[in-house]
């Protein structure tokens, strides 16, 4: 029982010192998120902090439903879309104030996940993916289509939130503020959930939804709400990028290719882990830009983005952060939790216990 | 609990389901007594599986009901079934594979409500509890190992732990024995006795014929999917129809 017990202490301690670790990277990561506006050469290069800061708030948004339960959703520019869109609407049509009109859209959309969960949670696997595309691709019909409410293919514009003294490059200092906020918020709640036991019942699912049925872990509900969760913070981004873009078309609104960003970028960081997605965001949403950079029109970013995948899915399956995290434990000393103490290790330990009250 | 015995623990009264032209439970009428170490035998392909299936909600019986405790428990989701008290294991083991052995037995925590299903999972109460049963089936020193890195043997034993932490009153384990090598059969076959004199019932499908002998009160034996005998092990096994549908003979 000492050896239990002193191993759990030692336990304990190692746990506090990675914890103190973490948090100090934490801050560090967070004071030059911060400070990037300020380190920012151009507004281009500021721009492109936006658009990746967007990213991971989507990719965040994203990781309550696929990383929490392993439903993959391909579709989830299905609710961003619709968020910007109820966001454009409410300011234009219904001269509401526009962050407002961003959180109501959410809240709106988060409503309108309740029956699109009960209906499309019934399927698992690949047939859910399938499900989460059919919806995207219907929303851009009608996106395309009634042109009277959405602008059709000639897009909606969106007043600006600011004032016309507001710069470009200090609007855009703002929404990567605004950006950065809401993915915290976001990746606050995923580890609120991911630590309790709702977190607990939902990786139960993820691993095996049969077995957690029947171990009484309401499942369906389980996944409808974080199904919610996802649609509104998805929404929110949506809204927030409606404002910050000041233009929306249907084609890029409702596009399965940022579906398939959101999931790339969370598989390339990780899934499991709470900052992977905001990992894969940087990685995948500076890829994007670069390629796009590079190539210009052509669809080559698409091929370079492919080949991304295909490398993290042979080389990291489990992405970026747990590829990290196995590398750097190799220079730890190994995992007492597994080992079986024997007689002469016991006698070693007390000996140096007793040396040490000596 | 109700003051009156329950002489009942689980009940069936013409369950059946087909698949396509297949009746693999062919309206059984079953019960299985409350408090005892029930056994559930039968020849590869008379319905155990789909009838233990059936009764814990994971298919829908296409007609009959199941009554579990006196309540009419017929087509209820498998977690409500779960919640009633009648817990259960799988035929192939089945655990949480990239979860630690700790969060496996975590998982079956029972809770209610919105601020106890948000509580903090490695709290110190269900902690010491799952620590608690990991201790009870001897696999406690595995706690931070991931579930898939341990044997099968140890993967039977906390799929129990994890079943027990879910509080059942009635356990069904599917093949308990399947796989597993002697020393751990007896290991299981302690642990089962000791919760039965706790007060759990069991429901156990075997083919171990030596395990189910020694282990159950009582026998139901199933053929074509429905009950074509029960009673004490010992007529069981000199029963002409059990012969007959084992043997043929």
């Amino acid at each position: 029982m000492l050896s239990a017990s002193r191993h759990r202490q030692s336990r304990t301690s190692s746990a506090r010192s990675v914890l103190v670790i973490k948090l100090v990277v934490a801050a560090v990561v967070l004071a030059l998120v911060l400070a990037f506006p300020a380190l920012a050469p151009d507004p281009f290069v500021l721009s492109v902090g936006v658009v990746i800061a967007s990213y991971a708030a989507l990719a965040v948004a994203w990781n309550f439903v696929g990383g929490l339960t392993g439903y993959i959703s391909l579709g989830h520019a299905a609710y961003s879309g619709l968020g910007g869109y109820g966001t454009a609407l409410l300011v234009t049509e219904a001269g509401v104030n526009p962050w407002l009109s961003m959180v109501v859209a959410a809240v709106l959309v988060g409503v309108a996940a309740v029956p699109i969960g009960i209906a499309s949670l019934r399927v698992r696997g690949a047939s859910f993916v399938i499900v989460s595309i059919a919806l995207v691709l219907i929303l851009l019909l009608v996106a395309q289509s009634w042109a009277g409410v959405t602008g059709g293919s000639n897009g909606l514009r969106v007043p600006r939130p600011f004032g016309t003294d507001v710069l470009r490059p200090e609007q855009h200092e703002r929404f990567f503020y605004l950006f950065v906020g809401l993915t915290l918020v976001a990746l606050a709640l995923w580890w609120v959930i991911d630590r309790s036991r709702l977190g607990t019942g939902l990786k139960a699912i993820r691993e095996d939804e049969d077995k957690a049925q029947a171990l009484g872990v309401p499942t369906f509900t389980y996944k409808l709400v974080v199904f919610v969760v996802s649609a509104f913070f998805t929404a929110m981004a949506g809204g927030m990028y409606a404002l910050w873009f000041g233009s929306l078309d249907p084609i890029f609104q409702f596009s399965i290719l940022t579906g398939s960003y959101l999931v790339l970028m969370s598989l390339l960081g990780g899934v499991r882990s709470l900052l992977g997605p905001v990992v894969g965001a940087v990685i995948v949403g500076y890829a994007v830009e670069f390629f796009k950079n590079q190539y210009g029109d052509t669809q080559l970013h698409l091929v370079a983005l492919g080949l991304l995948l295909a490398l993290v899915v042979l080389f990291m399956p489990d992405g970026v952060i747990p590829w990290l995290t196995s590398q750097l434990d190799r220079f730890r000393p190994s995992s007492t939790s597994i080992r079986e103490v024997d007689a002469a290790q016991l006698a070693e330990e007390r000996k140096a216990l007793e040396e040490a009250k000596s | 609990m109700s003051s009156t015995p329950i002489k009942h623990s689980l009940e069936t009264e013409k369950l059946t389901k087909s698949f396509g032209g297949v009746r693999a439970v062919d309206e059984a009428t079953v019960s299985f007594q409350e408090g005892r170490i029930n056994a559930l035998i039968g020849p590869n392909g008379s319905g155990k599986t789909t009838f233990f299936n059936c009764v814990t909600g994971m298919i829908r019986p296409d007609s009959g009901t199941v009554t579990y405790r006196g309540r009419d428990v017929t087509g209820h989701a498998p977690h409500r079934i779960a919640r009633a008290g009648l817990g259960r294991s799988f035929q192939l083991c089945r655990i949480f594979p990239r979860m630690t052995v700790l969060d496996n037995v975590l998982a079956g925590v029972r809770s209610a409500g919105v601020v106890h299903r948000l509580r903090g999972a490695h709290n110190p109460d269900d902690i010491a509890r799952a620590r608690e049963l990991l201790a009870r089936v001897g696999i406690e020193h595995l706690e931070r190992s991931e579930a898939r890195d341990i044997s099968y043997g140890q993967q039977k034993l906390l799929e129990l732990a994890g079943v027990l932490m879910a509080e059942p009153d009635t356990i069904m384990l599917d093949e308990p024995a399947g796989g597993v090598n002697p020393a751990l059969i007896g290991r299981i076959a302690t642990l089962v006795r000791e919760l039965n004199a706790e007060g759990r019932t069991f429901i156990i499908v075997e083919h171990n014929m030596e395990l189910v002998m020694s282990l159950s009160h009582h026998v139901v034996v199933f053929d074509r999917g429905r009950p074509i005998a029960s009673g004490a092990p010992a007529d069981m096994q000199n029963d002409p129809r059990v012969l007959e549908a084992y043997l043929g003979v």
